[in-house]
């Protein structure tokens, strides 16, 4: 408070912001790279509903609880819901998006290995919120 | 305060009293119980959690509502009045004045907290703390949401009273031979946390109506069948509760600012940087409140802004930390209870400020958001930094309340255990957020990584809820039959403390 | 004050919009990035610095709990003891 320096608490203030800034920047660079989502993505529309999901392929054929989809192709989700808000979570490719009543949310991602990866639902939508399973199959 | 427990009072004298130290008796004892009611209900949550598959809550239905009152009551009902408890001690005496500003508002203020409670206990609703529309508006079973809706209604209005009568008390009661910039620190951590509650209370208080009326049926604000907006809902709720969070964390940091100075026997490294701080954090915490909702379907434009506002909060709480390790530095320290808690509560304060850094990065959010992780992070928060903060003030105003002494050794195992609890169950839940658990669930998948992870938050958990029972055995035997404390000194310390027991009080 | 808008509009012409143009054009690249792998990098290096940070912090504390505890051999009076502070 009275007449000692503070410059040792400036040198460190400054070097937390520089910190923050490379912390801010980092993220922002992969934030720009991960939703630039490629023009020939095939679209996949998801609906949640307490308490299960509902897929429906470009070509129309539609899926519920399973989503089979192809190695090596990348694949858009529209993504939304009827009655709650949900959200659509496939955590081993590192997919979420909010589904709520009224809008279309998307995230794309390209699936690089082939097997069963779960899908969960991970915003609270009452009873069976914990149940709101779904699985994603990755063929060849 | 006043030694209720040595000159023995009917009770309805302080119940009905408005004098300040009698009010926060009040807060203290209110904030204590539901304190253990809360935990209560958190060592339920964990115990079902133990194995996966339903063990001793049957029904997802029950334990929904537990975690929903779980937080309802430790937020609104715990940490809230507390800090009010604090406030109501000490502010009128770091300020030299007689009272609060309007005593009787003072006395209102809190008797609104004892009938909210009982709406959200009594009611018991479901939809988790922070009632998300379309489920809150049109699915969740009433009447326990609508209780819910009141009893928070109440509580609101009881915040901004007591955040009224501490501006007041403040700027306009203070001695005038005290300027301002001389104010004690803790002081002026309410006096800038009670600014946050004026600006932010009010979006929430619009959106419970809004939320009301919709669950009524006669509006649809945030209901999209009739052409509403959910989202709305989130951005009202968290223009509210992203700065309820500093609200919650100032008073505690001023608390920590009252003890470290005193039992590290030397005065605070920089009172104007403290200062600084407070009122930097003030007004960054209205800049974040959108990086909530990042996974809702944000442009990358808001996303950029709101990931810039929430960093821009971090220099400043550093500066806080910088100012806790520079008064300790080169000091003399006595390690009684109270300032284990301090010194806990700042290491804890960095974790969870550290996993706040990343929470903020964009891309991180989709693998955290709505995981276990941010229960890890928040509680880190709440628990770690807030709690410990406030358990700690409690042990050091315990002397002036009961003119007692608590027992030391038994605080000092109160705090190891705790720490070590709180260790367990937080960072442990970071990891399980990692590996992709959502949070909010009855039951999770049987993966041995879930198992094991949820056994050690599990076991932690369990050591906190022995530990506080330690606490409250300690808290009230010692209050009745503990060593009569040294008035002048209780910590064999030196210096000048702020005597709340010295406050006149008109009953004696 | 002239000098120093024109030094700066001079420079932003010169590095920043090139960089900016720079760091838009990699977009177009017809490789897809790999989501999981972006994501988890960004993670693994925010762990980094906070565990450095973190070290640097709780080694400060934890040597300054030690040291400036009352029972350490060379505690010394500070030197507001027994004065008005």
């Amino acid at each position: 408070m009275s007449g000692h320096s503070n410059w040792p608490e400036w040198i460190y203030v400054g070097v937390v912001v520089s910190l923050l800034v490379y912390v801010g920047a980092e993220a922002w660079n992969v934030e720009r790279l991960v939703e630039h989502t490629p023009a020939e993505a095939e679209v996949i529309k998801v609906v949640g509903q307490q308490w299960f999901w509902t897929f429906e392929h470009a070509d129309g054929t539609k899926e519920v609880g399973e989503l089979h989809l192809k190695k090596g192709q990348p694949y858009k989700f529209e993504i939304t819901a009827k009655d709650v808000n949900h959200a659509f979570n496939i955590h081993d490719y590192v997919i979420l998006q909010d589904a709520v009543v009224g809008r279309i949310n998307t995230a794309w991602f390209v699936p690089d290995k082939a097997g069963e990866y779960p899908i969960q639902c991970r915003e609270y939508c009452g009873l069976l919120h914990y149940n709101m399973r779904g699985t994603l199959i990755v063929e060849e | 305060m006043v030694l209720e427990l040595q000159k023995p009072r009917p009770i309805w004298q302080i119940m009905f009293s408005t004098h300040h130290t009698d009010v926060g008796l009040l807060y203290v004892i209110t904030s204590i119980a539901f304190f253990f009611m809360g935990g209560a209900l958190a060592l339920g949550i964990r115990a079902e959690l133990f194995l996966p598959g339903a063990q001793i809550i049957t029904d997802s239905m029950t334990f929904n509502r537990m975690f929903t009152v779980h937080g309802t009551t430790l937020i609104f009902l715990f940490l809230l009045p507390f800090a009010s408890a604090v406030g109501n001690y000490f502010v009128p005496i770091m300020i030299r004045y007689k009272d609060m500003a309007y005593p009787k508002l003072n006395a209102i203020a809190f008797w609104m907290i004892p009938p909210g409670g009982a709406l959200i206990w009594l009611g018991f609703a479901d939809f988790s703390w922070y009632a998300t529309p379309p489920y809150s508006a049109i699915r969740a079973p009433g009447p326990a949401a609508d209780m819910w809706i009141f009893g928070l209604k109440i509580l609101g209005v009881s915040s901004v009273l007591g955040a009224i009568n501490f501006i007041v008390t403040i700027l306009k009661c203070k001695h005038p031979d005290l300027p301002l910039s001389k104010v004690p620190l803790l002081a002026w951590s309410f006096l800038t946390s009670s600014m946050i509650v004026l600006v932010a209370i009010p979006s929430f208080a619009a959106a419970l109506v809004m939320l009301l009326t919709d669950r009524l049926g006669v509006t649809g604000f945030f209901d999209p069948a009739k052409g509403g907006d959910p989202i709305a809902y989130q951005h009202l709720f968290w223009f509210t509760f992203h700065p309820e969070v500093y609200v919650l964390v100032i008073p505690a940091i001023g608390m920590m600012y009252e003890i470290i100075p005193r039992f590290s026997r030397k005065p605070i490294f920089s009172h104007s940087s403290g200062v600084f701080a407070f009122v930097v954090l003030s007004i960054v915490s209205f800049s974040s409140w959108a990086h909530h909702m990042y996974a809702t379907g944000m442009s990358f434009t808001e996303k950029t802004v709101f990931m810039i506002g929430t960093l821009a909060a971090v220099p400043a709480s550093g500066m806080h930390v910088f100012n806790f390790v520079a008064t300790m530095w080169g000091a003399r320290i006595k390690f009684a209870t109270p300032m284990m808690w301090s010194v806990g509560g700042i290491a804890l304060f960095f974790s969870a400020g550290a996993g706040g850094v990343a929470n903020a990065a964009m891309p991180f959010d989709f693998i955290t958001h709505d995981s276990y992780w941010v229960v890890g992070h928040f509680h880190l928060f709440v628990m770690g930094t807030i709690a410990f903060g406030s358990i700690g003030f409690l042990y050091y105003m315990f002397p002036y309340i009961t003119g007692r002494m608590y027992n030391e050794t038994a605080g000092k195992i109160h705090f190891i255990m705790s720490f070590v609890g709180t260790v367990m169950v937080f960072f442990t839940q970071h990891v399980l957020g990692l590996y992709g658990m959502p949070r909010r669930v009855f039951d999770y998948q049987p993966y041995p990584e879930y198992i094991i992870m949820n056994q050690i938050a599990s076991v932690g958990a369990m050591i906190i809820g022995a530990s506080m029972l330690l606490w409250l055995i300690n808290m009230i035997y010692s209050a009745g039959k503990g060593k009569e404390a040294n008035m002048d000194d209780p910590w064999g310390l030196g210096g000048k403390y702020y005597f709340p027991y010295q406050a006149k009080n008109p009953h004696h | 004050m002239d000098k120093t808008i024109a030094l700066m509009s001079i420079l932003t012409i010169l590095i920043v919009l090139p960089t900016i143009q720079l760091v838009f054009a990699a977009t177009d690249a017809h490789e897809y990035i790999n989501r999981k792998v972006e994501i988890w990098n960004l993670f693994f290096k925010m762990m980094t610095i906070a565990f450095t940070v973190g070290a640097v912090v709780s080694g400060t504390l934890i040597w300054l709990v030690w040291r400036f505890r009352e029972s350490h051999p060379n505690a010394k009076p500070t030197k507001y003891e027994g004065t008005e502070w």
